[in-house]
């Protein structure tokens, strides 16, 4: 229930804080809720990846992630620095359906917000809680290390209930996979983002 | 009725970030702030709802236990006489139980919110969830007409998922428990592994 009330206090607070105001509250409580996920450490990304798998990360928090162990990042040098993960189903997708059946319509706020995100700061979300969760998966994996090395998220593609899809192309480049190989799996996930080795040098990176 | 007629479950992901957004706001804007915003958004959320109307109290019963009703949008909701209304499981208790395996103990805000509003509104509430759920069923209720005449809401009992169970004060409980047509005893049996008592009756 607590999830359908969250479209009327995000449209109430649309009213006061504007949807800029609502996207930063959202970054805000992807930082808190972060912050609160405590430290991980892995020796290495097949413990890492095992780890994924059986749901005992913090990003595991967010539902089934399925580590893509056949895409493999690598540096430079040839060397493994980080892998696909994906989820077959959006965190939010059961809400705005539940949200439709309890109302009787989709929340017009989710649309707002999603706009103003992907028009001011990442033109990556389909739908409002995209915005929370890239900023809390980008802060969960500075908790975590692999080999010693904190990680860093990359969110590369999206597919809404709608079924609209986004693709970020800079992050993309950044990780140096090709665009349509990501676009293949959002025939099967909904979310695909990347977690790579703080201080890679990656082939695309900057 | 077939089960498509049931709401699918959300993630409990989302009902932790809820109510991580409930801790952030709560900081910004105190408790009262926060209790009038719980407040608030209920009732926009009833109020989103279509008005309903029933031919008799038994059409209105049987909307209810086989979710047709807007009251029974998020909870199942178990008459136990005509009056007398129970739930089994909260609809909160899925997410709490989630936030306290992934997250912890829960921040104090939401136990001082509920405590500003059973002072300020009325005792009901163990934690803050409770006030959304209480004043959604209120406004929701009074969306609802049968036989031409308005539905009114009051809440008998709150049990929470650890144990702690709110009553309204004793001069008040005998008299709800007489409308809802329940003794002591058997109020005092539901409490065991219901999560709330309530009672709906015509205005």
């Amino acid at each position: 229930m607590l999830d359908v009330a969250l479209a009327s206090l995000i449209e109430d607070m649309i009213e006061k804080a504007g949807a800029d105001g609502v996207v930063e509250f959202w970054q805000r409580v992807g930082d808190a809720l972060a912050s609160r996920m405590g430290k991980e450490a892995y020796l290495g990304w097949t413990s890492f990846n095992v780890a994924v798998r059986e749901g005992r990360t913090a990003f595991s928090i967010e539902g089934d992630v399925t580590p893509l162990t056949d895409m493999a990042i690598t540096d430079v040098d040839g060397d493994v620095v980080g892998y696909l993960y994906a989820m077959k189903q959006c965190c939010y997708v059961p809400t705005i359906f539940r949200t439709r059946y309890a109302t009787g319509r989709m929340s017009p706020a989710d649309q707002t917000v999603m706009d103003e995100y992907n028009q001011n700061v990442h033109n990556i979300a389909v739908c409002n809680f995209c915005v929370f969760h890239e900023r809390f998966r980008e802060e969960i994996a500075k908790n975590v290390t692999v080999s010693g090395n904190p990680l860093l998220s990359y969110l590369l593609a999206t597919r809404g209930w709608s079924g609209e899809t986004k693709i970020s192309s800079k992050n993309v480049a950044m990780i140096n996979i090709n665009e349509e190989h990501v676009r293949a799996l959002l025939r099967n996930y909904e979310c695909v983002y990347a977690l790579v080795m703080r201080g890679a040098r990656l082939k695309g990176g900057r | 009725m077939p089960s498509e007629s049931r709401m699918t479950e959300c993630n409990p992901f989302v009902e932790i970030a809820t109510a991580l957004f409930l801790e952030d706001l709560a900081t910004k804007v105190g408790v009262a702030g926060l209790n009038n915003y719980l407040v608030s958004l209920a009732k926009n959320l009833a109020n989103t709802m279509p008005r309903e109307e029933y031919a008799s109290w038994p059409e209105l019963m049987g909307a209810l236990v086989s979710g047709q009703s807007i009251l029974a949008t998020f909870e199942d909701v178990q008459p136990v006489t005509e009056r007398c209304m129970t739930t089994v499981r909260s609809p909160f208790d899925r997410g709490w139980r989630e936030y306290a395996k992934r997250v912890g103990s829960f921040a104090p805000v939401h136990k001082e919110v509920a405590e500003y509003y059973n002072a300020k509104v009325r005792p009901t509430a163990v934690t803050s969830v409770h006030i959304v759920l209480h004043t959604f069923r209120e406004t929701a209720a009074a969306r609802i007409r049968v036989a031409g005449k308005g539905l009114r809401y009051e809440t008998i009992a709150t049990a929470w998922v650890d144990g702690q169970v709110i009553l309204p004060p004793a001069e008040r409980l005998d008299g709800l428990l007489s409308r809802a047509g329940i003794s002591k005893t058997k109020l005092g049996m539901l409490l065991r592994n219901h999560a709330d008592v309530w009672i709906l009756e015509p205005e």
